[in-house]
């Protein structure tokens, strides 16, 4: 415990000099072209049937809970939507269907691994990256637990470990990073999930699937998938056979988020009017270099 | 959705509820069962006023659309149980009641309700086309776990109300095993997934002397005296689960015609009908044969061998060596059968009181005129605790 929260104050320590020594330490964001191609999951919210063992198998996997099978096999927690916490990664929702009572939808959510992501836009230290398989990862030894992510993320995603004191990290689903990239599995989620509802494949090919499924039963789809161009793209992707916003979800345009806040935050930190000015200094000479970069 | 929304309709009709369409429709809504029992009803599409599952017999009305063309004719090629346990980890295998789907079947869309990409004519198992796991090179086809779950969920999410894992599932126990290895042939004798049962029942009856209301434990009808649930649930009409409209009422023709299969109801009314809610089941306060120690660890079954428990029952020499009767009376310590003897018996010989045999019951009659066992007793029954009984010789 002391130990990381000494690297960590190092690292911000060593940060900040380097940042004002005019070197980029936040990650240039991929271009979306650039990560077009990786990879995603397609969540048919159709076959969903609310068994929460993909909350159990994350949970399980990430070694979030201890919570036996047992845990999760309480229905009454549909009875108020729940967001993601700092132990769950993943939640199910029940979104009942007044034209068909008995056939409510179920809504997995998690962290939707935008193309442009808000939350690695506003991380000041890079802590969130957004990788080329199509996650986004987050750094807990770059976190500087300022929750500017929380705060920026337009699917209220990212969850934070309060009762940590010491080393307090933020939360949110990881893509399976390591099993996917290092063991070549699909993530715990989607190898769990009994009437397999979750297709984890590459980004390009899950917008076929998905087009074909609308086309073949469009009795039993709307023709949208969500995730496809909202907010500039996002790897996990949703079927739905109800307007997203019955279900939780919220309506976005196409504009990604960066592209509207990245040059206000540009301009704040030119002007050299920050918050914090520690941050704001390493955010001026981060983002100046970073747009000299560019050029 | 219309395709699952189908064949939902198609299962709920054969769980039974056919009439029910016609019913709803002019009646706004008349429960199920209700229409069953008012005859008649059931006809435009059975041939039968209340059909069960022994005795679905649709008729050539019937709405349901029949794909004759692929209509088993060899009964025999139909599996009737089917094992699913290739892919279980936290659960133990599934039995699946395939005889009974494919009886449903008939008045479905044929086989290929489920069996639905298969040659026209050929029924082929899902393995054939489903691989273990997803091929990724052919997303469009789900994995086997997939097209299981599917295939059963696309109409049970709607007919059973109810998608918790243990419908179908037996969970593991720590051993790997099943935590309790039920009988799925018992409930409607055939497979059927499990139900819970109740406690007990409390059911008002007509006025009678005693009084008006019996409670029936019916938990101890299954676990204490080992009745299964088709010993009395028989051709039930299966929409007295199944029906969106939630349980009904289990209504009888003769509200004895399930007791009487066991109890003699056509004198003492007394024993069932009473003024108050009653208490389980007592074998020391009903039989007056004292439970102890060792008996009442015995299951009923072990002494009740015909299961009827009033007559049949094993004699105690059944178990008992014959020594244990045979030794001398003062050796014998009777407190342990629940008595202790006043002073004008403790010197008896056994076969003075038993001359039909030790271990069977006392004859009074060789000296008492006017006294009978179990009314009168040769001394006093041994109080509850086995300590007290055998500091009492
Ligand atoms: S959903 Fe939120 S936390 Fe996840 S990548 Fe997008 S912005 Fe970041
Ligand atoms: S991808 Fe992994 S971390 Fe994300 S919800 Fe699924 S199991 Fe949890
Ligand atoms: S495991 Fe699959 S079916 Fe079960 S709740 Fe999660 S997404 Fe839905």
């Amino acid at each position: 415990m002391e130990n990381s929260t000494f690297d960590r104050r190092q690292f911000l320590c060593r940060a900040g000099a380097v940042g004002l020594a005019g070197l980029s330490l936040a990650q240039p964001a991929l271009a979306a072209t650039d990560i077009a191609e990786g990879y995603g999951v397609l969540v048919d919210t159709t076959e969903c049937i609310g068994c929460r063992k993909c909350e159990y198998a994350c949970a399980k996997s990430n070694e979030l809970s201890d919570l036996p099978l047992e845990g999760f096999e309480d229905r009454s927690v549909f009875n108020e939507p729940r967001r993601m916490t700092a132990d769950a990664y993943t939640v199910v929702n029940r979104y009942d269907d007044t034209a068909h009572p008995e056939r409510p939808t179920f809504i997995k959510v998690q962290c939707m691994h935008c193309l442009k992501p808000a939350c690695a836009s506003a991380c000041l230290v890079g802590a969130l990256r957004p990788q080329s398989n199509g996650a986004v990862t987050y750094d807990p030894w770059k976190c500087m637990g300022c929750r500017y992510c929380m705060v920026a993320c337009p699917f209220q995603v990212p969850a934070y470990e309060y009762d940590h004191a010491l080393t307090p990290k933020v939360s949110k689903c990881s893509f399976c990073f390591e099993r996917v990239s290092k063991g070549g599995k699909a993530p715990a989620c989607v190898d769990i999930c009994p009437p397999m509802c979750l297709t984890f494949a590459k980004r390009s090919e899950l917008l076929t699937l998905a087009r074909e499924k609308v086309k073949a039963h469009p009795e039993q789809y709307l023709d949208h998938v969500y995730g496809e161009h909202e907010l500039g793209g996002t790897s996990w992707l949703y079927l739905t056979s109800r307007p997203v916003t019955e279900l939780g979800l919220m309506e976005f345009g196409e504009k990604p988020i960066p592209e509207y806040t990245e040059p206000l935050q540009h301009g704040i930190f030119k002007h050299g009017v920050p918050p914090m000015l520690l941050f704001g200094l390493l955010a001026v000479a981060t983002k100046t270099f970073h747009h000299k970069e560019d050029e | 959705m219309f395709h699952k929304v189908r064949l939902t309709i198609i299962l709920l009709a054969l769980a039974l509820c056919a009439p029910a369409f016609q019913g709803r429709a002019d009646s706004g809504g008349a429960s199920m069962s209700q229409k069953a029992d008012t005859g008649g009803d059931c006809s435009p599409c059975h041939r039968t006023s209340s059909p069960s599952m022994d005795d679905l017999l649709p008729n050539s009305q019937c709405r349901r659309p029949r794909a004759h063309e692929n209509l088993r004719e060899d009964d025999a090629a139909v599996p009737d149980v089917v094992t699913m346990g290739q892919l279980t980890d936290i659960y133990v295998p599934v039995v699946f009641p395939h005889g009974l789907h494919a009886k449903m079947e008939a008045i479905g869309n044929g086989c290929s309700a489920c069996h639905h990409h298969g040659e026209e004519g050929k029924i082929v198992s899902c393995r054939t086309c489903h691989t273990e796991s997803t091929d990724p090179g052919n997303l469009r086809q789900p994995g086997l776990k997939g097209a299981y779950h599917r295939q059963c969920l696309a109409c049970h999410r709607e007919w059973s109300h109810d998608t918790a894992c243990i419908f179908c599932h037996a969970k593991r126990g720590a051993l790997g095993e099943a935590a309790s290895k039920p009988d799925p042939t018992d409930i409607t004798g055939k497979l059927h997934p499990n139900v819970t049962v109740p406690e007990k029942k409390v059911y008002p009856t007509e006025e009678q002397e005693a009084g008006s209301m019996v409670t029936f434990h019916h938990k101890d009808h299954v676990d204490l005296f080992g009745k299964r649930c088709v010993d009395c649930h028989q051709k039930e009409n299966c929409s007295r689960c199944h029906d969106s409209a939630g349980p009904q009422k289990h209504v009888r023709q003769d509200s004895h015609e399930d007791c009487v299969k066991c109890h003699d109801t056509s004198d003492n009314c007394a024993k069932c009908h009473k003024d108050h809610e009653e208490g389980p089941f007592d074998h020391d306060k009903s039989t007056l044969f004292m439970l102890k120690e060792f008996h009442k660890q015995v299951a009923c079954k072990q002494c009740h061998t015909e299961g009827k428990f009033a007559i049949g029952k094993k004699s105690c020499k059944d178990c008992h060596a014959p020594d244990w009767f045979s030794k001398a009376p003062k050796e014998f310590d009777h407190a342990k059968a629940g008595l202790v003897f006043s002073e004008a018996h403790k010197d008896n010989e056994c076969e003075a009181c038993h001359p039909n045999g030790l271990g069977e019951a006392p004859d009074c009659t060789a000296c008492h005129d006017d006294k009978a066992y179990p009314k009168d007793l040769p001394g006093q029954r041994v109080p509850e605790a086995p300590e007290a009984a055998d500091g009492n010789k």
